[in-house]
């Protein structure tokens, strides 16, 4: 089973997303910042992430320039999903290596056409 | 309301208390770039959840805020107190949305126009007018209750119905299908670029919520360089990467319309193991609902007490086999009460959360710098308790700010800190959590409080003459009283240090100031951990039983006829003579009118402590000590306020629990007066009131004074009837054997004197139950009337110290000492008196 982890810093959106992911077949993990997340790479790698980029301790592009030196941390695939929405942003993080990029608010739809996009559906 | 919002309504709460205090810090430190971040993403944060749950009004205030925060963190503008006022009052703004939501479950409606477009003009760098703003009063959550989703949800689908939408029961904590896209639906999309809704010229249909428009991502792509390693993998041209997601969008924009809207997949089990080594791989804590914990502690109170009982009947028993495991289960009962009470317990900084924000607006609206500390934030209390001091505490804060605190200009004339300071402390003493807030103001205005009180009829002039400085500040407490020369709109409404004493009082709590005229003011309150159970001495009077809680009680101290200690009268009130220290005594039965009480004797005097202050009850028996449950007083007994409340003891009998704080009410003025002469280590039998003195000399030194009313004659007499023997002297008085004595045990003047046959020697003659004292003095100077206040402590024995009566300062003879050793000589004398060897 494919699985997906969520991270972002509001246990709401987890919760949304959580509810799309596991609609998609997903095995979903949440992690509360960059570094949760981080940690939560290592021990298992997910096949996808859905990454917010306003996040404490450890935000979402820093996170991302971590996983990619990590061994094994290209093969994710990272969904950028935060309301960060202007192009110096979504420029940022496709450099540094992010797959897609969404805004938020988004919907099970939304997420479906991406993943699907991305190849993991 | 589903339990989303509720959970939403939970994280943005526990969000936006950071922001106030967070604010505050940046305000005084604009250059601190993590307290900046911090907040801005905060608010972030709630922007971005609440377009996820279809909150528009908050969502849009939430935005003007990000943005004009996101100013400052680029250092396109200067953060200026106005601009942290404005973002104070759109933090505010969503507060009161907040409350509406968790309130009806709907945003409430109303129109933020104005405070947004000010946000935004001051984002834009124009000139804002804060008068347009309304400013809105922002209810108050209760300190850590959590929102218990239970209570605000009536969700449509409860947690185990099926959702239609995914033919699967709700698992809980999910919400249904349709819920969420209703919250979808209604949510309005981000402000820049094209907004959903839109019609995206590049895909020719309507953006949906979530998208990025095509034009948007295909200039990112085009900007983007894929990293390296993408290259590597990925063996396409770079422009093909750029090229791919352009035209991803294509087959979803056809798929839309035909894809259900609900992939109605059954829920695959593995999911929910996920879910739970989730769970315990990042739980460490729980969030539970203060009912549950309040249920918990009900129990747990019934527990102790049902433990008591068996307790009281093992001990009747002496081979009771249950002894040992009943030791056990009390062992255990402790332990679990401890336990259940840590739950409850929170740091008391959870009650100041406000505070540092309060202090900035008042010093910002009454033009003070102000200051404030804060110390022992991590003490821990019940959190019942902590519930009701956090008004108190804001209003004394408020208090100190307004009428503490001199102005700025007025602290720097007086060579002050231009700065004024308020600091809060708290520690834990005893069972007790003790708060101090002191400010370094001006003190309190003693000649004002003093005309105010004759003013509002509380005491005569007289009686307030009498007083002194503490006596007087304590009236601050009393009901009504305010000296606010101007009411400001933040304090001097009148209703301000009675309320504090009440609430404070309610709690078990004590409260007392000092005030040091020009130093400032500090306010100390002594609150009990927990109110649920206590510690309590059961005492016995008048053939009742009451329970005294033990944090009041300092030491019992045996009393009676042949006690050491004895109960001495002074002026009409019972005093006890405790290391040198008089202790103002209450009787509990006859307090209490008991009849039985009459014929009891006191046996033991409980010295209890309240406040500042300090007495002793006086009861007829102390019998035992017990862990209490405190139950409230039935309605018809809740006016006598010397009950606090009511228990049921061990053998299942009914007691009430005495208010220390009360009973020492009863004790009155007497004990105002004994404390004020503890505080200064002096002991005077009659406080202030004038007494008549006797003047006389004798031995070298200082002339010496005596109370009238301890002397029972003077007589004058022979020196040559003085008969002296072995460094002892005696005179045959009214038919006895009267010992005479000297105030320095020196019989030469006496011997000297002895064989002149003219020399008359002045006598002090004192009595005691069955036997009288002589003391031979040089001369008796006069009798005065004068306050008697002694200045000078004791040096040596016989001598009570030293004081100025009649503008001489006079040694003020200790009578007891004498009569002790009167009574000493009375005890040798049988024996020698048959010896009337005259030297």
């Amino acid at each position: 089973m494919k699985t997906c982890l969520v991270v972002d810093d509001s246990r709401v959106i987890r919760k949304v997303a959580r509810r799309i992911l596991e609609n998609l077949q997903f095995e979903v993990s949440e992690a509360n910042d960059g570094l949760e997340a981080l940690k939560s790479c290592k021990e298992k790698m997910p096949s996808a992430i859905l990454l917010d980029w306003n996040m404490p301790v450890m935000d979402g592009i820093t996170f991302l320039r971590q996983l990619r030196k990590e061994d094994g941390g290209k093969a994710p695939v990272v969904v950028f999903c935060t309301t960060e929405n202007d192009l110096a942003h979504i420029t940022e993080a496709l450099t540094e290596g992010a797959s897609e990029y969404i805004m938020k608010p988004f919907d099970g739809e939304i997420l479906e056409a991406k993943f699907s996009e991305v190849g993991l559906l | 309301m589903d339990d989303l919002i509720a959970e939403f309504l939970t994280e943005t709460a526990e969000s936006l208390e950071v922001v106030d205090s967070e604010l505050v810090k940046f305000e005084a430190n604009p250059t601190e770039r993590k307290t900046l971040d911090n907040i801005f993403r905060l608010v972030h944060t709630v922007k971005g959840t609440c377009g996820f749950l279809g909150l528009s009004r908050l969502e849009a205030v939430a935005h003007a805020g990000e943005t004009l925060l996101g100013r400052f963190r680029d250092g396109k503008l200067e953060v200026t107190p106005l601009a942290v006022t404005l973002v104070l009052h759109s933090i505010d703004r969503i507060k009161v949305i907040l409350a509406g939501l968790e309130a009806t479950g709907n945003e409430p409606d109303g129109d933020d126009h104005d405070l947004i477009s000010q946000l935004e003009a001051m984002a834009e760098g124009q000139e804002v007018d804060l008068s347009t703003v309304k400013t809105v009063e922002v209810p108050d959550r209760p300190i850590g209750a959590e929102i218990d989703a239970a209570e605000i949800t009536a969700p449509a689908l409860g947690v185990g119905d099926i959702d239609p939408a995914t033919g699967r029961a709700l698992r809980p904590g999910e919400v249904s299908e349709a819920e969420l896209e209703a919250a979808f639906a209604a949510a309005d999309g981000p402000e820049d670029g094209l907004k959903p809704g839109d019609i995206d010229p590049a895909t020719g249909r309507q953006l949906r919520p979530g998208e990025v428009s095509e034009a948007d991502l295909e200039a990112a792509f085009a900007a983007a360089e894929a990293p390296d390693w993408m290259n590597d993998s990925a063996p396409e041209p770079v422009a093909e990467v750029k090229a791919e997601p352009v035209k991803a969008p294509e087959p979803v924009k056809a798929a839309a319309p035909v894809a259900p809207k609900t992939p109605a997949a059954p829920e695959p089990a593995p999911s929910l193991g996920g879910e739970d080594a989730q769970g315990i791989a990042t739980t460490q804590s729980i969030r539970v609902s203060v009912d549950v914990l309040e249920g918990l502690m009900t129990l747990v109170s019934e527990m102790v007490l049902t433990r008591n009982q068996l307790l009281q009947i093992s001990r009747n028993r002496e081979d009771s086999a249950f002894a040992t495991p009943l030791q056990r289960l009390s062992t255990l009962t402790g332990e679990l009460q401890d336990s259940v009470m840590k739950t409850r317990m929170q740091p008391i900084g959870a009650a100041w959360k406000k505070l540092p924000r309060l202090v900035r607006d008042l010093s910002y609206e009454l033009g003070k710098k102000i200051d404030l500390v804060m110390e022992g934030e991590g003490t821990e209390l019940d959190r019942q308790v902590l519930e009701l001091i956090r008004d108190p505490l804001t209003h004394m804060v408020r208090n100190s700010a307004d009428h503490g605190l001199e102005g700025t200009q007025e602290r720097i004339d007086l060579g002050k800190p231009a700065n004024g300071t308020i600091k809060l402390a708290a520690f834990h003493e005893g069972g007790y959590i003790v708060i101090r807030i002191a400010d370094n103001g001006r003190g309190l205005n003693t000649a004002r409080i003093r005309e105010k009180i004759i003013e509002k009829g509380l005491a005569s002039r007289g009686e307030v003459e009498g007083m002194n400085d503490q006596q007087i500040h304590r009236f601050i407490f009393a009901p009504g009283f305010s000296t606010a020369a101007a009411v400001t709109n933040l304090s001097g409404r009148g209703v301000g240090m009675d309320v504090v004493r009440t609430n404070i009082e309610q709690i078990g709590g004590q409260i007392d100031l000092n005030s040091v005229a020009g130093q400032g003011t500090t306010f100390t309150i002594k609150i009990p951990l927990t109110l649920a159970i206590v510690s309590a001495l059961i005492v016995g009077a008048g053939a009742q039983k009451f329970a005294v809680p033990q944090t009041s009680v300092m030491e019992l101290v045996r009393t009676g006829q042949n006690a050491e200690h004895r109960i001495e009268k002074i002026n009409d009130a019972l005093v006890l003579r405790l290391r040198n220290k008089l202790l103002p005594l209450v009787q509990l039965g006859p307090t209490l009118q008991l009849e039985a009480a009459k014929d009891e004797d006191a046996t033991f005097v409980m010295v209890i402590q309240v406040g500042e202050r300090r007495y002793g009850l006086v009861v007829n028996d102390v019998l035992d000590t017990e862990e209490i449950v405190v139950k409230p007083l039935a309605t018809i007994l809740r006016d006598v306020d010397v009950f606090s409340g009511a228990t049921i003891l061990g053998d299942g009998s009914v007691v009430l629990i005495l208010d220390p704080n009360a009973m020492s009410e009863r004790a009155g003025n007497m004990l105002e007066e004994k404390a004020a002469e503890e505080t200064e280590e002096t002991i005077t039998d009659a406080g202030s009131q004038k007494v008549a003195m006797l003047l006389f000399k004798a031995g070298n030194g200082a002339p010496k004074a005596v109370e009238l009313e301890h002397i029972t004659r003077l007589e004058h007499v022979e020196s040559s009837q003085i008969e002296i023997m072995e460094g002892r002297a005696a005179l045959q008085y009214r038919g006895k054997l009267m010992p005479i004595l000297t105030v320095n045990s020196d019989f030469s003047g006496l011997i000297s004197a002895h064989s002149d046959e003219t020399h008359i020697q002045p006598l002090l003659v004192f009595t005691g139950e069955g036997y009288a004292m002589g003391l031979a003095v040089d001369e008796i100077v006069d009798v005065v009337e004068d306050h008697m206040t002694i200045e000078l402590s004791a040096d040596r024995p016989g001598v009570r110290g030293t004081a100025i009566v009649a503008g001489r300062a006079c040694e003020i003879l200790d009578v007891d000492y004498y009569h002790l050793r009167g009574l000493a000589e009375h005890q040798r004398q049988p024996a020698h008196s048959s010896e009337k060897a005259v030297a």
